[in-house]
């Protein structure tokens, strides 16, 4: 059973509604053959610094702004080389400071297909390759014109990932993995925005493709793990938000982040984990300087008789 | 588990070909078509004037020109079609967007400048905020802050200049009738539509230069930029075969010429002194407590609660003498209107800040806010039209586009309807900041601070709403123009006004007034445009 707790994770909704910092998805992990895992999770991520394009500034009219989440996940193992991935995040949030509405609401609904094709024993060692698929769908319709009180981007996603797991004597793991994301245009409620150094005289507005990679390196013990990481995000066009004006949904939106995930198989209860995960953000651009935190529960259910 | 690994790589590679198969570029066209007027307003040189005192007053500028069968003028003919002969792409491409016409072409520059510059400057860190600075336009802030007043006097200014223009060009096309190039000489081909107008002086060189004249002194650090498109408007003239190098050079000398006769209007329209002073500022609600006073007779100075800033930092009030010259030294001329035109129609008091009937006002705008339903949402969205946008007057700028492209106006007719559209804009606009400032009345949240807003909320007084006065003022000209769609237009205006209260920004007495306001301005606007002579 220690090896079906390890293999659980923990959903990170970012303000943008992306899943690039998902450890699930990001990290080396698989669920096994028939075994369905359950989570709730909430997060909260703040920022009161943000970057206006590169210049890094604080608006009164914002104050802190802070996005908080519950999202259930669920997984389940196909076989042992396939997992399948589902989130799907309530978020809201709250400007600390100025007149500005917060929002709340159902954001986006993500599945992702992970498959390990390749494992090649080397020694002492192991090392996984993986391919992922993803689809995100907006799943209730908020707007994406009310930045940065809104909940997300609203565009549909397709995301195709690969990822490599080194892991050295069943303890120590590094994890590389890269991401590239097609976005759908999306329909604003308005018949024109100016973005890209033009006047745009329509409502569609083409959201540019992201490209996200994350490395990790952790400890995996017996009932517990820890892994660091380093994860940066580029939107691969779009512009700046120009001097004192909001931010807009195809901005070039930027980050570096740094955090650190734990896990721990909940003592007495049998097929629970619960996990803590933090990041904060050390670079960007178009987007706060945010720190997120997040926390929640897993619970696996065998379906399968032939699980120890 | 082979065929299980193929049908996993089978998928991964049908989703990468799928993601690589989308294309997303958005056209940014506008839906413009090339134009072929279905009338050629052959008598629009006998249309009123709106400012310039009489077209034969350019009668220096525009000499009779000299005959199609002179040598100069072969000489012109011939390097159009050496022009022609060697003419690229990128050439082709500049006729093509400027056959779609040129009032529209113009109408959708300006709008773009307006939604680049319509942003506020931002505080610096002793928490104030430094002025745009014409002498400086590439600073920060950037100049100029094109706001809804700015954006809705430059557009009356380049479209009117450019209404004022194109009617003088029509006087002397007519009066000369020198014809098209391509009519003259079967060598040389017609890359734009065929308009049957004579061509001298140029309309196209007309248009680009009372845009340009105007455009530079509004927009001063776009300048190289509107250079550049007016250059490429008479370029396209010219290798179109629409037009000889001496009917642009006049039509250039003509556009420049009346822009010059409204840059001097410009310049002592009042528009310099509108900011005002921090010591004017400070006045502003004492100034609004003498008023309601001899309004509401006797209103106890403690009932009246003047407008403050809710941006953080407090921000100084914007354009508070854009109003109507209703004190000496301050206000803006409007196009229409006289200074007691515009006291006859400015709307009556609100309720004051303490009544019953303002506390009701107040719970209704606070309704709206706690629910803002997703299709509530929408509406205010759709007319939010605030900072880094091309404002409320150039939203109705954009919708009469439509409308406009739709009819198959000739230039100068289309030129009419723009200008038309833009003096109400403009007038609407003086109206309402003279209300504003003359009761200087609290937004709701001002009230209630536990009032949220859908939009950012607007740093100038509430009462009268901007968006109803713009709108009404805007509805009731394109109603004119357009009358089978003027129930289109008024509701778009009700729709506008209204999502004013359901962002939480305005109360519903703003909205109501605002567009009743609107619609008595719009009406000086139509009163000129039923005996202009274009009828």
């Amino acid at each position: 059973m220690k090896k079906i707790i390890l293999g659980i994770f923990i959903a990170v909704v970012s303000c943008f509604g992306l899943t690039a910092q998902t450890p699930m998805i990001t990290d080396g992990m698989m669920m096994p053959k028939k075994v369905l895992g359950n989570g709730i999770f909430y997060g909260v991520d703040s920022w009161k610094n943000y970057w206006e394009g590169t210049l890094k500034r604080d608006n009164q009219n914002i104050g802190t702004l802070t996005t908080r989440s519950v999202t259930w996940m669920g997984t389940y193992g196909v076989t042992d080389k396939l997992t399948l991935i589902t989130l799907l995040p309530y978020v809201w949030t709250k400007a600390s400071s100025g007149t500005l509405h917060g929002m709340a609401g159902i954001q986006d609904f993500t599945l992702t297909l992970k498959y390990r094709f390749l494992t090649k024993k080397i020694g002492q060692s192991d090392l996984h390759f993986f391919s992922l698929g993803s689809i995100t769908l907006p799943a209730s319709n908020y707007t994406p014109d009310f930045l940065p009180l809104s909940i997300g981007l609203g565009s549909k996603n397709l995301s195709y990932r690969f990822t490599s797991t080194y892991s050295l004597k069943g303890a120590w793991r590094f994890t590389a993995s890269g991401a590239y994301t097609w976005r759908s245009n999306i329909f604003l409620d308005r018949p024109s925005y100016y973005a890209n150094g033009q006047l745009y005289n329509t409502n569609e507005v083409q959201m540019f493709g992201l490209f996200d990679f994350i490395v990790r390196a952790g400890y995996h013990g017996p009932n517990w793990h820890a892994e660091l990481f380093y994860t940066q995000q580029n939107t691969l066009g779009g512009s700046d938000i120009r001097r004192q004006d909001m931010p807009f949904a195809s901005n070039k939106m930027n980050f570096s982040k740094v955090g650190l995930s734990t896990l721990w198989s909940v003592p007495y209860v049998k097929n629970l984990a619960a996990r803590i995960w933090g990041s904060y953000t050390v670079a960007g651009r178009n987007v706060g300087q945010s720190t997120t935190a997040m926390a929640g529960l897993m619970y696996m259910i065998p379906f399968s008789k032939t699980q120890p | 588990m082979k065929t299980f690994h193929h049908f996993i790589t089978a998928l991964f590679i049908s989703f990468f070909s799928l993601v690589t198969s989308c294309n997303n570029e958005v056209n940014t066209t506008g839906g413009l078509a090339p134009l072929q007027p279905t009338n050629l307003d052959e008598n629009a040189g006998t249309w009123a004037p709106v400012y310039v005192s009489s077209y034969t007053k350019y009668a220096g500028v525009v000499p009779a020109p000299t005959d199609t069968s002179s040598i100069a003028y072969k000489t012109e003919l011939a390097s159009i079609k050496n022009l022609q002969s060697t003419i690229t792409q990128g050439q082709k491409d500049a006729i093509n967007y400027w056959s779609d016409g040129g009032v529209l072409r113009w109408n959708e520059i300006f709008r773009e400048l307006v939604a680049r510059y319509n942003l506020a400057p931002a505080p610096l860190s002793n928490n104030t905020y430094p002025g745009p600075d014409p002498n400086n336009p590439f600073g920060d802030p950037q100049f100029p802050f094109a706001n809804p007043p700015y954006a809705a006097r430059a557009f009356s200014y380049v479209s009117v200049a450019i209404y004022d223009a194109l009617k003088a060009a029509w006087y002397y096309k007519y009066k000369y009738n020198r014809p098209s190039p391509y009519l003259v000489n079967k060598g040389i081909k017609s890359l734009m539509p065929q308009i049957n107008i004579p061509s001298y002086p140029s309309e196209e060189a007309v248009m680009s230069g009372a845009a340009q004249t105007i455009l530079q002194a509004m927009f001063p650090g776009a300048g190289d930029e509107i250079l550049t498109k007016a250059g490429q408007q008479r370029a396209a003239a010219l290798q179109s075969g629409r037009a000889s190098s001496s009917d642009i050079s006049v039509g250039l000398a003509l556009g420049k010429a009346v822009a010059q006769d409204f840059l001097t209007r410009a310049g002592a329209d009042g528009m310099s002194t509108a900011v005002g002073t921090p010591t004017q500022w400070q006045a502003l609600g004492d100034s609004a407590k003498l008023h309601w006073s001899h309004l509401l007779n006797p209103v106890p100075a403690i009932d009246v609660i003047p407008w403050v800033s809710l941006d953080l930092p407090s921000r100084p009030p914007m354009l508070p003498f854009f109003g109507a010259k209703t004190s000496p030294g301050l206000g803006v001329m409007g196009w229409m209107m006289s200074t007691s035109d515009f006291i006859n129609v400015r709307p009556g008091p609100p309720p004051v800040a303490t009544s019953d009937s303002m506390k009701s006002q107040l719970a209704e705008t606070k309704y709206y806010s706690e629910h803002l339903t997703n299709s509530r949402e929408e509406t205010v969205l759709k007319w939010a039209d605030g900072l880094g946008t091309f404002t409320p007057p150039g939203h109705w700028n954009q919708i009469a586009e439509g409308y406009i492209r739709d009819a198959h106006f000739s230039e100068v007719r289309a030129a009419r309807a723009f200008a038309l559209l833009n003096m109400a804009l403009h007038d609407a606009g003086i109206g309402c900041w003279e209300c504003k400032y003359y009761y200087y009345n609290p937004r709701p949240t001002q009230l209630d601070p536990s009032v949220k807003t859908g939009t950012g909320i607007p740093n100038f007084p509430s009462y009268a709403s901007g968006h109803s006065t713009f709108s009404a003022a805007a509805a009731t000209v394109l109603s004119y123009l357009f009358p089978s769609n003027a129930d289109y237009f008024n509701g778009q205006a009700q729709e506008a006004a209204l999502s004013r209260l359901y962002a939480g920004i305005h109360y519903r007495i703003d909205c109501e007034v605002g567009l009743v306001h609107g619609q008595k301005i719009g009406g000086y606007t139509t009163n000129f445009a039923k005996n202009d002579g274009a009828n």
